[in-house]
Formats: structure tokens, sequence, C-alpha cells
């Protein structure tokens, strides 16, 4: 699973901190998050996607290998 | 009720501490070695336990601190961090404790093999009765 996070994040000029303060989540998971290490919760997913206003399948990219 | 036990939990694990080594000092030759040994043991690790606790509730945390370090407690990642340090904990133990019996089986024998092989039977009951918890929670 790919993540939109950091992309959207740059476009609207949010720092990771207030990403992390918007969603309760610490900054480190923010940055686990851009760079791949840590797949998000579908929780966590769907607060990320209602900060940026979009949904979840805007936000994080599921590749079709990993579902079979 | 809750939040002040808490705060008096490591104050009473110091004093407790205190009173079983002060007890040892004052038993002394009178009390069989063994129970002077778990008198200073058990002393010990409450004195150390206690120590932490106090040196924990001193310190002061301004509102954003105290946020930040709540928010860090309930992070998903923190979370699924310590689940699996804990499990790969459990293992390492596990593995640990049957090279401990090998070890005992070989040059020892006797009580020893058969309280490692009971610590160990423990550890593992101890594992499913919390699987069967969980399965049941979710």
């Amino acid at each position: 699973m790919t993540n939109r996070i950091a992309e959207l994040r740059k476009a609207r000029k949010i720092s990771q901190a207030e990403l992390a303060d918007g969603v309760d989540v610490t900054r480190q998971t923010i940055i686990s998050l851009e760079s791949g290490r840590y797949n998000a919760s579908l929780l966590l997913a769907h607060k990320i996607a209602r900060y940026f206003g979009l949904t979840i399948e805007e936000v994080f990219l599921f590749e079709e290998e990993e579902t079979t | 009720m809750r939040d002040q036990l808490k705060k008096v939990f490591p104050y009473v694990m110091f004093a407790a501490a205190w009173a079983l080594i002060l007890a040892a000092f004052l038993l002394g030759e009178r009390a069989p070695k063994p129970i002077l040994l778990a008198l200073y043991t058990l002393g010990g690790m409450l004195m150390g336990f206690g120590a932490v606790g106090i040196a924990l509730s001193c310190i002061h945390r301004s509102p954003e601190q105290q946020k930040e370090y709540e928010r860090g407690e309930h992070d998903e990642r923190n979370v699924a961090i310590r689940e699996k340090a804990a499990m790969s904990s459990w293992y390492w133990t596990l593995y640990m404790l049957w090279a401990a019996f090998m070890v005992i089986q070989i040059f020892v024998g006797g009580l020893w093999g058969v309280a490692v092989s009971v610590v160990i039977v423990l550890h593992c009951t101890f594992y499913m009765i919390n699987i069967h918890r969980w399965n049941k929670r979710m």
C-alpha cells in the first residue's frame, strides 16, 4: 500500500507536526506513514482522509498484488 | 481514588523495601540464610521499583508536553510496536528457558530441571489464556 500523504501535505503547506496534531498521532507516525514503513489502521486512514477532505481511496493507494 | 493510590504506591513500596531490609538486618544470624536472602532480594526489588516510581512522579510536564506524552501512549504505531516487542520478547524468553532447561538437564538435573519445566509450562499457559481472552474480546 502506498499513500499520497507527503504530496498532499506539501501541496497544502502543512507540517508533519500539524498533521500529527490534526489526526491525534505522533509526528513519528506521520514520518513512518510517509516513508511507507508503517500502514495506517482503517481508523487512522479515515481520519487522515477526512483531514484532507478526501476519501480513503484518494489518499491511500492499494496495489492489486497485496490483496491476492 | 485510583489516581491517589497510583501516587502513593511507589512510596509504600519504598517504605516496605526499607522495612524488609531492616528486618533482615535485625534478624541477622537468627534467621535461616534462605529467608535472609529472600528478604534482601525482595527489599532490593521493591526499593528499585519504588525509587523509579518516585522519580517518575517528580517529573513535571507542561500541558503541551503532557498532551504529547499521552498522545504517545495511545498512538497506534506505538501500540503496534509494543505488541510486536512483547511477542518477540515472549519467544526469546521461551528460547532462553529451553536453553536453561537443556543445560540443567545435562549438567545439574534434579529439582532445578523440574522448576524450569514448570516455568516453561506456565509461560505457555499464560500465552494460551491470553489468546483465549483476546479471542473473546475481538
